[in-house]
C-alpha cells in the first residue's frame, strides 16, 4: 500500500470526499451570484471612472481615451462576461487612486494578511475563552457565576467596537501611555521582505507576529505584539461574548436530553458525562455560529482597523469607497465574500464530522 | 356586539398567554423593555424640544470649544453643558439626546422594512415551493455569502452622498432581509405540514387567505424574536456606517458620527467626553434590545422554563 492510499484511509472515515466535493460544487453558483452582485454594484455606482482616474480637469479626449482603455464603451453584456472571466482569475486590473499603478491583486496580497492576523487572534481568543465560559455558565445555571457571565456576554455584544476601541486607547494610550495608539510596529524597526530557511530565501507571510518569529527578531516581535494587543482585545471580547452565549444555550439544551440522564443512571460520573456526551453534542450548533459570526468578525476588523489606524483590508475598502477607487472596492469585497464562504465551507465539513447524520 | 366579544376574547387570550406572563416575570426582559421605553421617551422629548438645525450647525464664536463636562478637573470645564462641548462648541448632551431619536427612527424603518419584505419572501418561498422557492432562496444565499457590514459598505457606494442616513437604511435592508426570509421560510415550512392547512385548502380558501390568515400568524413568534435582536444590530450597524463616513451627513447629531469625530479629534488630546457619551447612549440602547430579545426567546422556548435538576 503506497502512502496516498494510507493517507486516504486516514481521511476517509472522517468525512467522505463525496460530501466535500458536493459542497464545493454548491459553492460555484453562489460565487457566480456574488461576482454578479459586485459587478452590478460597480455599474450602478455614480461617478465616471475616467474622471476618477484623470481628475476633474482632464480634457474630453483624454477621458474618452481612458473610457476606451477600460472597455467602458463596449456593450454591457461584454463587460459583464469579461468581468466574470477576470474575477475567476482574480484579476481586477489596477487601482485608480489609493495605490495608483499597482494591481488590485498586489494591494490585496499586501493587506489581507494584516486583516487575517487580527481576525485570527480575535477569533482564537473568542473560542478559547467563550467555550469554557459558556459551559460553566450552563452547568451552574442560575448561579452567581452564570448571571455574571450572561450579563457580561450581553454587555459584550452590545458595546460597539468603535466605542470600546476609542475608550481603550484613551485609557491605556493617551492617559496611562502603556500601549501605542496606532500602527503595527515601532517605526524605528525595519523588517526585510524575505527570510532565510536552510540557505533559501522565502517570502514573508505579511502577518507581522508570524514574520518577526520567522526572522527570529525578538524585539520586533514584542513590539508587534504590543501594537496588536488592544485591537485584538477589542475583537476578542466581542467574539468571546458571542460564543459563550451560544455555548451556554446549546449546552443547556443538551444536558436535558435523555441520553445524558441514561449515562448518569448507568453510574457514569457527572464530569465525564458532561465532557463525553454533553460537550461534543453541544459543540455542533456552536461550530455553525462560529462560522456565521466570522462574517461579523470581518466587519469588526474593518471598524477596528479604522479606529486603530491599521492599514489592512478594512481600512483599504473604506478609503477606496471614499475616493471611488472601484477596482479596489470590487477586489476587496469579493475577497471578503470568498473568505467568508470558504470559512463556512470548512465549518460545514467540521459540522459533518461532529454530526455524521448531516452527510445524508 | 361581535367586535366587543372579539376584543374581550383577545384580551383574555393576552392575559392567559404564558408568553407574556413569562416575559414579564423575566427580570432581564423587563429591564430591557424599561431601557427601550426610556430611550423612546428621551427620543420624543429631544425631537419636540430641540431644533435640529441648531444642533447640527457649528456654535463657534458663542462658546469656547472642546470643553470638558462640569465637575471634571479639566482645563476648561463647561458650566452649562452637562456632557461638555465638541470642537464646534456644540452641546454634546443635547446632541446625544437627539441621537436617540435618529437611532430609533432609522432603526425602526430599517428593521420594519426588512422584516416585512423578508417575511413576505419567506412565506411565499415556503408556500409555492419549486421554482419560486429556488429563485428567492438562492438569491438570499448570494446576499448571505457577503459579510454583513461589507455588503452594506459596498451598497452604500451606489447611492449619492446627500441621501445621508437613508442610504445606510437601504443598504442594511438588503443585508437583513435574507436573514428574515430564511427564518420565516423554515417556520412556515413547519406550519405547512400541519393538517389544518390541508383542511383550509380543502375548504377552498384562496392562496392569499391561507398565507395571511393561517401561515403568517403561526410564524410570528420566531419573527418577533428575530426582529427584536435585529433591532440592536441595526442600531449598531447604522452607527457603524455613519462612523465610517457612509451614513449621516456632516453635522447630524447621530451617535455614530459623533463617535467618529471623537476618534478624529479627541483620542490624542484626551478629550474623552467626545467619545464617551454618544457611545454610552448607543451601548445602553442596544443592550436594551438584546435584553428584551433574549427574554422573549426564553419565554417562547418552553424548554428554557424549568431549570435543570
Amino acid at each position: 500500500m503506497n502512502w496516498t492510499q494510507s493517507l486516504f484511509r486516514l481521511v476517509e472515515p472522517v468525512v467522505p470526499p463525496r460530501f466535500v466535493v458536493k459542497r464545493l460544487l454548491l459553492l460555484v453558483p453562489v460565487l457566480f451570484g456574488v461576482a454578479s452582485v459586485v459587478f452590478a454594484i460597480l455599474h450602478l455606482a455614480p461617478g465616471d471612472p475616467a474622471i476618477v482616474i484623470a481628475g476633474q480637469r482632464a480634457s474630453t479626449e483624454q477621458l474618452e481615451q481612458i473610457r476606451q482603455e477600460l472597455g467602458l464603451r463596449r456593450p454591457l453584456w461584454e463587460q459583464y462576461l469579461s468581468f466574470l472571466w477576470d474575477a475567476a482569475r482574480f484579476d481586477f486590473g489596477q487601482s485608480y487612486s489609493i495605490s495608483r499603478g499597482n494591481s488590485v491583486r498586489s494591494v490585496i496580497a499586501d493587506r489581507l494578511p494584516i486583516t487575517l492576523e487580527l481576525a485570527i487572534y480575535g477569533q482564537a481568543a473568542g473560542i478559547l475563552l467563550g467555550i469554557p465560559l459558556g459551559i460553566i455558565s450552563a452547568v451552574k445555571q442560575d448561579s452567581l457565576t452564570d448571571h455574571v457571565t450572561r450579563i457580561g456576554a450581553l454587555t459584550g455584544i452590545s458595546v460597539p467596537i468603535f466605542w470600546s476601541g476609542p475608550l481603550l486607547i484613551l485609557l491605556f494610550s493617551t492617559y496611562l501611555d502603556v500601549f501605542p495608539t496606532s500602527g503595527r510596529i515601532d517605526s524605528t524597526l525595519f523588517l526585510p521582505d524575505t527570510w532565510t530557511l536552510f540557505g533559501r530565501e522565502l517570502p514573508l507571510t505579511g502577518m507581522i507576529t508570524v514574520d518577526t518569529v520567522l526572522l527570529g527578531n525578538t524585539e520586533a516581535f514584542l513590539s508587534a505584539a504590543h501594537h496588536l494587543f488592544l485591537p485584538a482585545l477589542v475583537i476578542g471580547v466581542y467574539s468571546t461574548a458571542l460564543i459563550s452565549r451560544m455555548m451556554r444555550s446549546s449546552m443547556l439544551e443538551v444536558i436535558r436530553q435523555d441520553y445524558i440522564r441514561t449515562a448518569r443512571a448507568k453510574g457514569q460520573g457527572a464530569k465525564i458525562t458532561l465532557m463525553k456526551h454533553g460537550f461534543r453534542n453541544a459543540l455542533i450548533p456552536v461550530v455553525t455560529v462560529i462560522g456565521i459570526q466570522f462574517g461579523t468578525l470581518l466587519g469588526g476588523a474593518v471598524l477596528t482597523e479604522t479606529v486603530f489606524g491599521i492599514n489592512g483590508m478594512g481600512l483599504t475598502i473604506v478609503t477606496a469607497i471614499g475616493v471611488s477607487d472601484y477596482p479596489v472596492v470590487q477586489g476587496t469585497v469579493l475577497t471578503f465574500a470568498l473568505l467568508f464562504t470558504l470559512v463556512n465551507l470548512v465549518v460545514d465539513v467540521t459540522y459533518s464530522y461532529l454530526d455524521p447524520r448531516i452527510q445524508q | 356586539m361581535s367586535t366587543d366579544t372579539e376584543t374581550r376574547g383577545a384580551l383574555g387570550r393576552l392575559r392567559a398567554s404564558p408568553f407574556l406572563a413569562d416575559l414579564l416575570t423575566n427580570r432581564l426582559a423587563v429591564v430591557g423593555l424599561t431601557i427601550i421605553l426610556g430611550m423612546a421617551a428621551i427620543a420624543v422629548y429631544a425631537r419636540v424640544t430641540y431644533d435640529l438645525g441648531a444642533l447640527a450647525s457649528s456654535q463657534l464664536g458663542t462658546e469656547v470649544t472642546d470643553r470638558a463636562p462640569p465637575g471634571w478637573l479639566g482645563p476648561a470645564p463647561a458650566t452649562q453643558q452637562l456632557f461638555g462641548t465638541d470642537a464646534a462648541a456644540r452641546d454634546i448632551y443635547k446632541r446625544c439626546l437627539y441621537g436617540a431619536w435618529l437611532a430609533l427612527k432609522f432603526g425602526t424603518i430599517t428593521v420594519g422594512t426588512s422584516t416585512t419584505v423578508g417575511v413576505g419572501m419567506g412565506i411565499i418561498a415556503a408556500y409555492y415551493g419549486d421554482v419560486t422557492d429556488n429563485v428567492i432562496m438562492r438569491t438570499m444565499d448570494v446576499l448571505l455569502a457577503f459579510p454583513p457590514l461589507l455588503l452594506a459598505l459596498a451598497l452604500v457606494a451606489i447611492f449619492p452622498r446627500d441621501l445621508g442616513l437613508w442610504r445606510a437604511v437601504v443598504a442594511l435592508v438588503l443585508v437583513y432581509t435574507p436573514r428574515f426570509a430564511r427564518v420565516v421560510r423554515g417556520a412556515a415550512l413547519k406550519v405547512l405540514e400541519d393538517e389544518y392547512v390541508d383542511a383550509t385548502v380543502a375548504l377552498g380558501a384562496t392562496d392569499p387567505r391561507i398565507l395571511v390568515r393561517h401561515i403568517l400568524p403561526n410564524t410570528l413568534a420566531p419573527i418577533t424574536v428575530q426582529s427584536t435582536l435585529n433591532f440592536g444590530l441595526a442600531i449598531i450597524d447604522l452607527a457603524a456606517l455613519s462612523f465610517l463616513g457612509f451614513g449621516a451627513q456632516a453635522g447630524t447629531p447621530s451617535w455614530g458620527l459623533m463617535l467618529s469625530r471623537g476618534v478624529e479629534n479627541g483620542l490624542l488630546t484626551g478629550q474623552w467626553w467626545l467619545s464617551f457619551f454618544p457611545g454610552l447612549f448607543l451601548a445602553i440602547t442596544v443592550l436594551g434590545f438584546n435584553l428584551l430579545g433574549d427574554g422573549m426567546r426564553d419565554a417562547l422556548d418552553p424548554r428554557m422554563r424549568e431549570a435543570v435538576d
